[in-house]
């Protein structure tokens, strides 16, 4: 099949989002249904349609997802309908959009200077209860609690665990 | 004036702290928080207001659960019930916050309690987690009756807050993203900013009635 000519062409805009919390490993497929049940929920199938959403790049915790010029706005409301991604509670924010995936991928390489560290499993307490750490980020740590069940994760800065 | 999310409940009720919450607000494009229960104070150049939530009394018992709670600098809110109970709350002095009228009645709240609320100072909550969380009908119904509180906003200008209710980082929203959830109910970006500034709206004192010249 030869390709269109550029002015025939469907034109597209890509938008750069970052998955929370921090470390948190998702399937591809398993967003883009995410993602695809989002905009469907909100704007029915019509619209969907127009937006022509998919999950087209991945990197660390940025994904980058396609929709046509014109409808970001759209996916980006659809986008903040998300609560969970298979059965993994996450949020998905928009960092910024752009007509090419280059620029988006070159933004990621800027922003992602902070990023944040997993680290060696290390044990605190918080409110009488054992916690491993899960992931370290500036200020900001997650921790996981231990046990067999209601292991609950908790969001968390450094503050509060030098109170205790 | 500062962007405020007017509800929200870190950790016991949710799972975050309110420092950790207070952190990702300040990213998330806001100044200020109201959280349920929690000391107010400052944290990462984020405000956090004391929240008292207030549901399942009668008129009686919310008066004197705000004569008990009168010294404690707080946003009180009320829980929404039937058309009789909201024109009441809205009456009863030291109420800042109307919440809930999502899951209420249709007919919950009228002209009448709109021009009171007007006249009290006293805001209309649009909860934003039904857009987040529910989905179908819960939606479609928040939708129609944040529409028909926004004609009746038009009308009489009573205060209106914004609040996610979020019970962790994973469900605060960004002010952006917030703007464009309201678009869904027709809400143009001034009136979501006037929403964003509610509760400084509600807990500055009144001006003056009569103008000295």
């Amino acid at each position: 099949m030869s390709t269109r000519p550029p002015t025939l062409r469907v034109k597209r805009r890509y938008l750069l989002i970052r998955i929370e919390p921090a470390g948190t490993i998702i399937d591809q497929k398993a967003l883009h249904y995410a993602v695809s049940d989002a905009i469907t929920s909100l704007w029915g199938d019509v619209v969907g349609a127009v937006i022509m959403s998919a999950v087209v790049a991945s990197e660390g915790h940025y994904v980058v997802i396609r929709c046509q010029r014109g409808t970001e706005q759209d996916l980006s409301i659809a986008l903040s309908t998300i609560t969970t991604c298979g059965d993994i509670p996450v949020a998905l924010r928009v960092v910024a959009a752009s007509g090419t995936i280059d620029s988006l991928r070159e933004k990621i390489r800027r922003v992602k200077t902070p990023a944040s560290e997993s680290v060696s499993p290390r044990e605190c307490t918080f409110d009488k209860k054992l916690f491993q750490i899960n992931q370290y980020n500036g200020q900001k740590i997650d921790v996981i609690e231990k046990g067999f069940k209601n292991t609950n994760r908790l969001f968390l800065t450094r503050e509060d665990l030098e109170e205790l | 004036m500062k962007i405020t999310d007017a509800c929200v409940y870190p950790y016991p009720c949710g799972d975050s702290s309110v420092r950790r919450m207070a952190l990702d607000a300040k990213v998330l494009g806001f100044d200020r928080l109201v959280a349920a229960d929690t000391p107010s104070g400052e944290f990462y150049g984020v405000e956090v207001y004391t929240g008292i939530l207030i549901r399942d009394t009668s008129i009686r018992d919310l008066i004197n659960r705000i004569k008990r709670e009168r010294n404690i600098a707080a946003v009180i809110s009320v829980q929404a019930g039937d058309n009789g109970y909201n024109r009441s709350a809205i009456n009863v002095k030291g109420v800042h916050i109307l919440r809930g009228l999502h899951s209420a009645d249709k007919n919950a709240f009228d002209h009448v309690a709109a021009r009171t609320a007007a006249d009290n100072r006293v805001a209309i909550d649009l909860d934003l987690s039904p857009f987040l969380s529910g989905r179908g009908f819960t939606r479609q119904r928040a939708i129609q009756r944040y529409r028909d509180i926004l004609v009746l906003e038009q009308r009489y200008g009573f205060p209106l807050t914004l609040s996610s209710h979020a019970r962790s980082i994973l469900d605060m929203r960004a002010v952006r993203e917030i703007a464009g959830l309201c678009s869904l109910i027709g809400m143009e970006t001034p009136d979501v900013e006037m929403a964003f500034f509610g509760v400084d709206i509600i807990t500055s004192p009144p001006g003056s009635s009569v103008k000295v010249i």
